[in-house]
């Protein structure tokens, strides 16, 4: 390979694993905080994540709206969608002990659901879906080039990521949030409502997680296996980064999404998710409260 | 007691009557003989999802590994299938001892995922050791069991008979998860299952246990997946994906958690769905997801669990009414 070419193959590794390594994050950081506090193992993340990518492209490649509008849409719908979800499949066993494992086979089921739902609706439409460039161009840093949505969406989910810490450390509600991760009884003798923290917590993490497929919609093309990729990577971010740790969750959600963008590039894509479950795997025996845990 | 040992009896008849009832139709014949197959896996699955509280995520991939060994057995190298499933049985055993050994540090949940990664794992796996399993394509053409008679001939067992044995096989399983629940070990699994640390207490080897309900649970893991193979005639890494543990347990979920019958009646329900609304079969996933959701919701214990659960307490209501009254 010559110099330049390792340069742009090192440069598309930084970029891309910017990208992924934050929307990685944020995904993970749903999936985190829905564990962390409700103890809810969601193992459909990732059908919802490619849901969110899959309406963003009916709406913007085939109504044609704006992707602003489609993302404003999106991500608004999954307030009222988690709502539903919460009354019916996560609030009823709020009571039950073992209730993680129940949550955990549950949400393997509306995986199912929605991939055999996808599968016979968007399955038979396309093999592949790609939004035109919502910013189209590029931006020359120095000699590289580098699209202008992906840009966009790095710097939009940067910025989310920060006021998510932001929220969770200085505002009331995400530090009685973060209370109920680190202590519940605490939590409840210092006058926290815990039913209400949970809700709040289902919906806010069902709407990170939607954020994160519609900006992923907006950055690359994508097809119907990530939703269970997804799913896995989600699930070996918050292992490794500690359930309940949102800092966990970013840390390693970065260091993913360079691994993903380094391996893909030089191997396969696959290899990258046998190295995570690998990962998972150990952390899983040797550490199950994860690197971050306090 | 009498009237029990009846029914018992007209069940093992009815199970090895029905496949020349349905002979007349392969179509349906089929769709009873794949119902054996997953009366046989879910009864193996129980053993530690229902009796021993573990819920073994990568079943499917074990049953995969037996399916793999006696495939490549049989037709690489040419040996009996009666040689050949036993092997894959083993092997099928052995890796699932090994990918059991999470559960010795893992409770609960942790446990659940670490079998939904061995699973994930296991599938990659399969895709990326194509000549064994021959990949994606997966292996088709897989020849029926040859039976050999004295005289240097064998004839090939299909058909009614290959139903026949898969109700052999599958009524085996269902005796031999009874006769283990039934006897010591059976008592320890389910009182590992009920307090883990309690038992251990009580100086019984939990490790030790374990252990040996992986090994017997993944055995039928893998003499299913022998015979999965060789029944169907076609494999692929789909065959033993996520979806195939999820769907097992999902029968025994349905049908009823830690009891003998319960993954009968699940199977029996069941597993014949996908065949019966064949133009839908890509609703399948739907239904059996639907399913899942509806039976953690609605029916924790499973049909049977529940039906078993009822009685008991009406029994007891009025056991307890008699003994006020006197």
């Amino acid at each position: 390979m010559t110099p330049e070419g390792m340069l742009l193959n090192g440069l598309a590794v930084i970029t891309t694993g910017l990208i992924v390594g934050a929307i990685f994050s944020l995904v993970a950081a749903g999936v985190t905080i829905m564990y962390g506090t409700i103890w809810f193992p969601n193992a459909s993340n990732g059908q919802f994540f490619i849901l969110a990518a899959l309406l963003m492209w009916s709406l913007v490649a085939n109504w044609g709206l704006s992707p602003f509008l489609a993302a404003v849409v999106v991500i608004a719908g999954s307030i009222p969608f988690s709502l539903i979800l919460e009354k019916f499949l996560v609030r009823p066993f709020y009571n039950v002990p073992n209730r993680n494992i129940v949550y955990f086979i549950m949400t393997l089921g509306l995986a199912q659901i929605f991939a055999g739902a996808f599968t016979c609706t968007y399955g038979r439409w396309s093999d592949q879906y790609s939004l035109p460039a919502t910013w189209p161009g590029v931006i020359m840093l120095g000699p590289f080039p580098f699209p202008r949505t992906r840009l966009l969406v790095l710097l939009i989910a940067l910025i989310l990521l920060a006021g998510l810490f932001a929220f969770l450390r200085l505002h009331r509600i995400g530090r009685a949030l973060r209370a109920v991760f680190q202590n519940r009884e605490a939590a409840i003798l210092r006058g926290v409502d815990v039913r209400r923290i949970y809700r709040f917590s289902f919906v806010l993490a069902m709407l990170i997680i939607t954020t994160g497929g519609v900006l992923f919609a907006l950055a690359y093309a994508f097809d119907l296996t990530m939703a269970w990729n997804m799913a896995i990577i989600a699930f070996a971010i918050m292992i490794v980064g500690g359930p309940g740790s949102v800092l966990g969750s970013v840390v390693i959600g970065m260091i993913f999404g360079f691994t993903q963008a380094a391996v893909s590039l030089f191997a396969s894509p696959t290899l990258a998710a046998f190295s995570y479950l690998i990962v998972m795997l150990i952390i899983l025996l040797v550490k199950p409260s994860g690197l971050f845990a306090r | 007691m009498a009237y029990r040992r009846a029914a018992l009896v007209g069940l093992v008849i009815l199970a090895l009557a029905l496949p020349f009832l349905f002979s007349a139709s392969r179509f349906y014949a089929f769709i009873l003989g794949v119902t054996y197959l997953y009366i046989l896996w879910s009864s193996g699955m129980n053993l530690l999802s229902g009796f021993t509280g573990l819920m073994p995520l990568m079943y499917a991939g074990l049953a995969g590994v037996g399916a793999y060994t006696t495939v490549n057995l049989v037709m690489k190298f040419g040996v009996s299938f009666w040689l050949a499933m036993p092997a894959g049985a083993l092997a099928a055993a052995l890796v699932g001892v090994v990918l059991g050994l999470p559960s010795l540090r893992l409770r609960g949940f942790y446990f659940t995922l670490s079998g939904l990664v061995i699973q994930t794992a296991l599938t990659m796996l399969f895709v990326y050791i194509p000549q064994f399993t021959g990949g994606d394509t997966g292996i088709s053409q897989i020849p029926p069991p040859l039976i050999s008679l004295p005289g240097d001939r064998s004839f090939p067992l299909a058909g009614v008979w290959l139903e026949e044995a898969l109700a052999v096989a599958a009524l085996l399983t269902v005796y031999v998860v009874h006769r283990v629940t039934q006897s010591t070990l059976g008592k320890y699994l389910v009182a590992i299952r009920e307090d883990d640390l309690l038992t251990e207490a009580l100086g019984i080897g939990v490790t030790r246990y374990r252990v040996l309900a992986f090994f017997i649970s993944s055995l039928f893991a893998g003499v299913g997946g022998a015979f999965y193979a060789h029944y169907v005639g076609f494999v692929s890494p789909r065959s033993f994906d996520v979806l195939t543990s999820l769907n097992i347990w999902l029968i025994v979920g349905f049908g009823g958690q830690g009891t003998i019958l319960g993954p009968i009646v699940g199977a029996v329900i069941l597993a014949p769905i996908p065949y019966l609304m064949q133009e839908f079969y890509l609703y399948k996933d739907i239904v059996y997801g639907s399913l899942i959701v509806f039976t953690t919701i609605f029916l924790p214990r499973g049909v049977y669990g529940s039906l078993l659960f009822h009685r008991r307490t009406r029994t007891s209501a009025r056991g307890k009414s008699e003994a006020a009254r006197s």
